[in-house]
C-alpha cells in the first residue's frame, strides 16, 4: 500500500490526475480529505451514490402510505362527517406529502449508513482519525 | 478540552494552516465553561423547572380552566405560542436546506447554530399542544392506532394534518442536524481525551472521510435539502391552515399560507440573530462568523419584513374587498378596539422597526441588529396574538363578543419555555461545535 499525504487541495487534486493517467485503476485509489472533493470524485469516474435509491424508495413508501392508511381506516368504519366524501383525496395529499418527506429522509439516513458501512466498529474502537490532510492510499499488486 | 498538537511537515502549507485555524477557533469555543456560563445554565434550567414544570404540574392538577381560555377564545396565549416556536423553527431549515441548495456562502456560519435552533424550537412548540391538552395523558388520542372502539383519527382535520407536520419536521430536523454533525463530530474526538473522546467517537460513527463517505453523504445532504425545503414551506402552511380552514372571520382567507411561512423565516432570522451576536461574541468566533454574514441575514429580514408588511396591508384590502361586514368588521376591530396596542406594537416592531436596515451602516452594525432582532421576535409574537385572539374575540353575533387576558399560569409556562430554549442552545454551545468545521474548511483554498 502506497501513502502519499498532501497539505492543498491543488496537489491532492494533481496526484490523483496522475495516477488514474499512469494507469492505476480508479478502484484501487482511496482517498481520505478534511471536506469532499468534486474534482477528485470525477477523476475516480464514481458511480452516483446509492443513497438516493433508498430515499427514493422511502420517498414512494411514505406517499402510499400516505394515501393508503387514511382512506382504509376511513373505509374501515363507515362515518359520513359534513356531507364530505369518505375518501378525500386533497386532504389526505398533505398526509402523502408529510410521510413522503419523512420515510425518505429516514431511508435516505438509513441508505448512508448502509452504502458507507457505518457505523464503522473498528474505527471507533481504534485511533483512527479523520484527519485533516488530503491522503491517498494506492494499492499495488 | 486539550489541543493535540498537529504538527508535520506537510502542515505548513498556508491552506493547512487556514484550516486549521478555522478548526481550533471552532474547538476553543467548546472549552470548559466557567463558573459564570454554568451559573446561567443553572438559571435558566431553575426557571424551566419552576416556571413551566412547576406550572403545568399545577395545571395538571387543578385543571385546565385555571388558565384564562373560555369561551369565546378557547384559544390562548398556549396556541399563540405554538405557533410563534413553529416560527422560530422555520430559519433553522431556511438557513441549511434553502441556501443549500442556493448554494449561498453565508450559511455556512449560521447554518450549526441555526439547526440547533430550529431542533429546540420544534421541541418547545411541540409542548404546547400538549399543555393545551388539559389531559394530557390522553395525548396518544392524536396518533392513529388500532382501538377497540374501532375508531381513526380524522385525517381530513387539519388538526390530524398538523400532528403528521410538526413529527415529520422534528425528525427530519433531527436527522438533518445530526448528519450536518457527523464529520464534525470525528474533528471533535481528535481534541478529546478520556470518556469524551469516546462518545464523540461513537457519535462521529467511525467517519474518516475516504471516498466512499464524503460521495454518499454528499448525497444525503443535498437530498435531505431537497426534501427539508418544501417541508419548511409545507409546515408552516399546514400550521396556517389550522386557522385558516375555519370559518371564523381574519382567518378564512387564502394569503393565510404564504404569509404565515415568510412571517415564520422573518421571525427565525431575528432569533438567529438574537443568538448568534451574544454567541459570536462570548465564544471569539470573529473569525468564522464575519460581519458580512451578519449583513446577509439582515438583508433576508429586511427583506421577510417587507412582505410580511405587504401582507399586513393587502389583509385588510382583501378584507375591504370581500364586501363581508364579519371579515371587514374584524380588521377594524384590530386596528382601533380592544387589543389594539398589540395591533399597533405589532406594525411598529414587524414594518417600522426594521426599515433602518436598507442603510448599510446599520446592517454591519451588531449592537443595533440585535436590538433590531428583539423588537421583531416581540412583533412577532404579537402578530400571532393578535391574528388569534383578535378572531377569536370577535366572531360573528355581537352577543358572543368577548375578550382574553392571559393568567398567571400561562404566562408563567411561556416564561419556562424561553428557559428552556436558552438552557438547551447554551448547552448546545457548549458541547457541540457550534460552527460547521468542514463546511468552513471546503471555503478555504
Amino acid at each position: 500500500m502506497e501513502r502519499h499525504v498532501y497539505a492543498s487541495e491543488h496537489d491532492f487534486v494533481h496526484k490523483l490526475e496522475e495516477l488514474v493517467k499512469s494507469g492505476v485503476k480508479p478502484e484501487d485509489i482511496e482517498t481520505r480529505t478534511p471536506h469532499p472533493v468534486h474534482h477528485a470524485e470525477e477523476i475516480l469516474r464514481m458511480k452516483p451514490s446509492n443513497v438516493r435509491l433508498f430515499a427514493l424508495v422511502g420517498g414512494i413508501t411514505g406517499v402510499a402510505t400516505g394515501y393508503l392508511f387514511p382512506s382504509l381506516t376511513a373505509l374501515d368504519w363507515t362515518l359520513f362527517v359534513g356531507n364530505k366524501p369518505l375518501v378525500g383525496i386533497p386532504p389526505y395529499t398533505v398526509i402523502a406529502f408529510e410521510l413522503m418527506v419523512l420515510f425518505g429522509g429516514l431511508s435516505g439516513f438509513l441508505g448512508l449508513l448502509v452504502t458507507s458501512r457505518m457505523p464503522g466498529i473498528r474505527t471507533i474502537i481504534s485511533n483512527d482519525e479523520f484527519g485533516d490532510m488530503f491522503e491517498i492510499y494506492v494499492k499495488r499488486d | 478540552m486539550e489541543h493535540k498538537a498537529v504538527a508535520t511537515s506537510a502542515a505548513a502549507h498556508p491552506a493547512a494552516m487556514k484550516r486549521l485555524a478555522i478548526e481550533r477557533e471552532v474547538i476553543s469555543a467548546m472549552q470548559k465553561p466557567g463558573l459564570l456560563y454554568w451559573a446561567l445554565v443553572g438559571l435558566f434550567a431553575t426557571g424551566f423547572a419552576v416556571f413551566l414544570l412547576g406550572a403545568w404540574g399545577i395545571q395538571i392538577a387543578k385543571g385546565i380552566g385555571l388558565g384564562g381560555q373560555l369561551n369565546p377564545v378557547g384559544w390562548g396565549i398556549y396556541i399563540v405560542n405554538f405557533v410563534f416556536w413553529v416560527g422560530i423553527a422555520h430559519s433553522g431549515t431556511l438557513i441549511s436546506a434553502v441556501l443549500f441548495l442556493f448554494r449561498s456562502k453565508f450559511r455556512a456560519s449560521f447554518n450549526r447554530a441555526a439547526e440547533a435552533m430550529t431542533v429546540i424550537a420544534v421541541m418547545c412548540a411541540g409542548m404546547y399542544p400538549l399543555i393545551h391538552l388539559g389531559r394530557v395523558w390522553y395525548a396518544f388520542w392524536l396518533f392513529p392506532y388500532p382501538n377497540q372502539r374501532l375508531l381513526w383519527t380524522n385525517f381530513k382535520s387539519p388538526l390530524e394534518w398538523d400532528v403528521f407536520a410538526i413529527s415529520t419536521y422534528l425528525t427530519i430536523s433531527v436527522v438533518f442536524f445530526y448528519v450536518g454533525l457527523i464529520p464534525d463530530f470525528a474533528i471533535v474526538k481528535r481534541y478529546t481525551r478520556g470518556v469524551s473522546r469516546h462518545i464523540y467517537s461513537v457519535l462521529s460513527l467511525g467517519w474518516v472521510g475516504s471516498k466512499r463517505q464524503w460521495r454518499n453523504y454528499n448525497m444525503l445532504y443535498a437530498l435531505l435539502a431537497g426534501l427539508a425545503t418544501p417541508l419548511v414551506l409545507s409546515v408552516h402552511s399546514v400550521v396556517s391552515w389550522d386557522f385558516a380552514m375555519g370559518i371564523v372571520p381574519g382567518w378564512h382567507t387564502t394569503i393565510f399560507a404564504p404569509y404565515f411561512v415568510a412571517g415564520a423565516i422573518f421571525s427565525g432570522c431575528a432569533m438567529v440573530l438574537t443568538l448568534c451576536i451574544p454567541m459570536r461574541k462570548i465564544q471569539r468566533l470573529e473569525n468564522v462568523m464575519p460581519i458580512e454574514h451578519f449583513e446577509k441575514l439582515a438583508k433576508t429580514m429586511l427583506f421577510t419584513s417587507m412582505i410580511v408588511g405587504y401582507a399586513y396591508t393587502i389583509e385588510f384590502l382583501l378584507a375591504y374587498y370581500s364586501g363581508n361586514v364579519y371579515e371587514f368588521g374584524i380588521f377594524k376591530d384590530r386596528a382601533t378596539g380592544y387589543y389594539k396596542f398589540q395591533y399597533w406594537g405589532m406594525v411598529f416592531c414587524n414594518m417600522i422597526v426594521p426599515l433602518p436596515l436598507f442603510i448599510k451602516k446599520l446592517r454591519r452594525n451588531l449592537k443595533w441588529l440585535f436590538v433590531t432582532s428583539i423588537f421583531v421576535n416581540i412583533g412577532m409574537w404579537l402578530e400571532r396574538f393578535v391574528i388569534i385572539i383578535t378572531s377569536l374575540a370577535h366572531e360573528y353575533v355581537p352577543y358572543a363578543w368577548g375578550t382574553y387576558q392571559p393568567r398567571g399560569v400561562e404566562i408563567s409556562i411561556m416564561i419556562g419555555t424561553f428557559c428552556f430554549f436558552f438552557m438547551m442552545f447554551l448547552l448546545f454551545a457548549k458541547f457541540l461545535p457550534v460552527v460547521a468545521i468542514t463546511e468552513k474548511k471546503e471555503e478555504v483554498q
